[in-house]
């Protein structure tokens, strides 16, 4: 398989692993100082968060960016209100996988149906959406395809209009379903022990964990 | 809340500019390049001082090998601060006032405050990092104002591409940069998301009859296109104290933008610039040296001397420019007394400018130019007599009767200032010296005299007392 680059990295990362209200949350940092932080359902393993962190070159620490999830509402503070924002009657963006889709809902969306346009954009390796009204334009990649290096496949796209929202589903393909099953078995292993407690900590192991077992290192 | 829509809130935009105090010394405006800015005789708005202006000429060439400081007195009145900087931020290139900070003697209270070495690391520029922007065409600006006059403003911005529109919600900061650029419907502009600046790409074609402007040019502008918010790579220039601010703490940029830096650690400092010496060696960054301005540089007390002498032997010492009238005086925080109050070691790390006082033909020019950039007319032989009270009083006082003596021609109806207008403020407002002269003559009739030779003190202000000052 040519794909595993990214479970390579996974693996290389350094973990950090969390029971809290329902919800398995993973930590990762890279090694090249990236971070990431994911939260799944702990009942149907759906991925609920996944948002990064980076740090700038000053040394500063940027904000999370959500990649799926919705978005955390802006510190807001004194600075934001001298400045500028999006005002809270635009459309909102944000993405929600199931369990064998990629999904995307686009809320606030006051127009009529006929309006809207979704197409795949080959040669960016993104998805459009467009209005023939001309109100509302998004560009977006899926990050997981790229990841993987999978080609956009415009067959798999879909899209639906109600209640003021444009969902948005792109069908996983099968090479990334395997690839997060293979992630939710080795998740799942940390749990040995740990899984009854609330709370709890757990350093998840680095390297292939297929051959060795579980190491566990509560934090507190 | 009265609600003022985009198509009306213009006239009270336009005002701004016209408020704007014009700045004693500013005897021209700026933007020409800066070339032969310190040969010609008169250029950039600077007048005579030849000799002085070579010097910094040499100074701008040398800048780029580090070079380190230079003293710069005079008598009082010499063009030694203020012109100085003015010359100096025009011809500095990429970020003119940027580069240049002012931080005025009188303001340090003696103690050794973070203040000095604060404005020593601003004034050295960093270009890195990147920034998030807006760009879009204005369709709407609307701004409400609350109906009693007080509390902050809000607003909403409406933007489009050609496929898209976006309403924003404007803050009080951006709402007065807004009204500062006067950026109305039909512009295309760009909007810093961190820092809020806001730069105007210009009107479009459909809002501006092109074809007039510019004949030539038939293609349309295009608009933007595509999504509101890009993310852009662009060159940004920070200062080393603004990257001491955001590693020395946790909260980071909220300090910056707040003020409340607290006291920044020397380890950090030297930590940043092993970074920054690091990222110039990969060619990510580059530093522009900074060029820090100290007026009245007597008042520094010696303490803060000893700081700049230090400071000096640095890497990243920025060149250090500073202006004094002072004689040999005493050094602030010491009894010994020093050339402008300067310690001599320090002194020695200096190169010296001197000005000299203004000629007759400079003095006329200087008012020239000063009436031009009032808008103020004046008859030849206004010119003269106006050019004697600056010879003979000083420069300041002729330019303050300027724009005295134009509102008294204007109250006659006269289009011209002539030299009458000229008499009247000239009796009506004193110099220096005239005061000087009035209060030893009258000086029994004031409060608290110390003048008299007797002594004896008037503890009641006798009835001439209140009336004396201005006539």
């Amino acid at each position: 398989m040519a794909v595993p680059g990214w479970l390579e990295r996974l693996r290389a990362a350094e973990k950090t692993a969390l029971l809290q209200d329902g919800r398995r949350k993973v930590h990762y940092l890279f090694p090249d100082g990236k971070e990431m932080a994911e939260e799944y359902d702990v009942k149907t393993s759906e991925l609920l968060v996944r948002k990064w962190r980076v740090k700038n070159a000053l040394g500063a620490v940027s904000p999370w960016q959500t990649e799926v999830g919705e978005p955390t509402a802006s510190a807001g503070g004194v600075l934001g209100s001298e400045l500028i924002k999006e005002s809270s009657s635009n459309p909102i963006f944000m993405r929600k996988d199931t369990k064998t889709s990629f999904q995307w809902r686009i809320r606030n969306l006051p127009y009529p149906k006929d309006v809207y346009s979704v197409s795949v954009d080959q040669s960016e390796r993104c998805l459009i959406v467009r209005t023939t009204n001309k109100k509302y334009y998004k560009k977006f990649s899926i990050p997981d395809m790229d990841r993987y290096q999978l080609p956009l496949n415009s067959s798999a796209l879909n899209f639906a209009y109600a209640n003021c929202t444009l969902i948005i589903t792109y069908q996983k393909p099968k090479e990334v379903l395997d690839a997060e099953e293979e992630l939710q078995r080795e998740l799942k292993k940390a749990d040995h022990g740990g899984s009854a407690h609330v709370g709890v900590l757990i350093k998840l192991p680095q390297g292939p964990a297929k051959t060795e077992s579980p190491v566990q290192t509560p934090l507190f | 809340m009265a609600t003022t829509a985009a198509t009306t809130k213009v006239p009270e935009v336009r005002d701004v500019t016209r408020i704007e105090r014009i700045g004693e010394w500013r005897r021209g405006a700026p933007g020409r390049p800066a070339t032969s800015l310190f040969l010609a005789q008169v250029s950039q708005g600077m007048v005579g001082q030849l000799a002085a202006r070579r010097a910094a000429g040499v100074v701008l060439g040398i800048r780029e090998e580090r070079w380190r400081a230079q003293a710069d007195r005079g008598p009082a009145g010499t063009a030694k601060a203020t012109p100085w900087v003015w010359g100096m931020a025009q011809a500095l290139g990429p970020c003119p006032t940027l580069a240049g900070r002012i931080l005025s003697g009188d303001e340090q209270d003696g103690s050794p405050d973070p203040g000095l070495p604060q404005v020593h690391r601003g004034s050295d520029k960093v270009r890195v990092e990147e920034t998030e922007i807006i760009e879009g065409e204005v369709v709407e600006i609307q701004i409400d104002r609350p109906a009693t006059g007080t509390g902050s403003k809000v607003g909403k911005l409406t933007l489009k591409t050609t496929e898209m529109e976006t309403i924003y919600d404007l803050g009080t900061k951006m709402i007065e940069s807004l009204t500062k650029e006067k950026v109305q419907a039909g512009d295309v502009i760009t909007i810093d998301k961190a820092t809020g600046k806001i730069s105007k790409l210009g009107p479009l074609p459909l809002w501006v009859p092109l074809k007039l402007a510019h004949p030539s040019r038939t293609k349309p502008f295009p608009g933007p296109d595509g999504e509101l918010q890009k993310r852009k790579e662009v060159v940004h220039t920070v200062s080393l104290h603004e990257i001491d601010v955001i590693n020395s703490r946790t909260q980071g940029f909220l300090a910056l933008f707040s003020g409340d830096t607290g006291e920044i650690k020397s380890e950090v400092r030297e930590q940043i610039n092993a970074k920054v010496a690091e990222w110039r060696e990969e060619g990510k960054a580059e530093i522009i040296p900074g060029v820090l301005f100290i007026d009245e540089v007597h008042m520094l007390d010696i303490e803060s001397f000893s700081f700049l002498n230090r400071a000096l032997e640095s890497d990243m010492a920025p060149v250090l420019i500073m202006a004094t009238n002072r004689g040999i005086t005493r050094i602030r925080g010491t009894s010994y007394q020093s050339p402008h109050g300067i310690p001599i070691d320090l002194l020695d790390r200096l190169l010296i400018v001197s000005t000299t006082p203004y000629s007759e033909k400079d003095t006329k020019q200087i008012l020239r130019i000063r009436c031009e950039e009032e808008d103020v007319e004046m008859s030849e032989d206004a010119y003269t007599v106006l050019t004697r009270i600056g010879l003979e009083t000083s420069l300041r006082y002729a330019i303050q009767l300027i724009t005295a003596a134009s509102l008294v021609c204007r109250k006659r109806k006269g289009t011209e200032v002539q030299v009458d207008d000229i008499k009247r403020v000239y009796s009506l407002f004193l110099d220096e010296s005239r005061s000087t002269q009035y209060m030893k003559e009258y000086q029994d009739a004031f409060l608290f005299n110390e003048l008299s030779e007797t002594g004896r003190r008037h503890p009641r202000a006798p009835a001439l007392g209140p009336r004396g000052g201005g006539g």
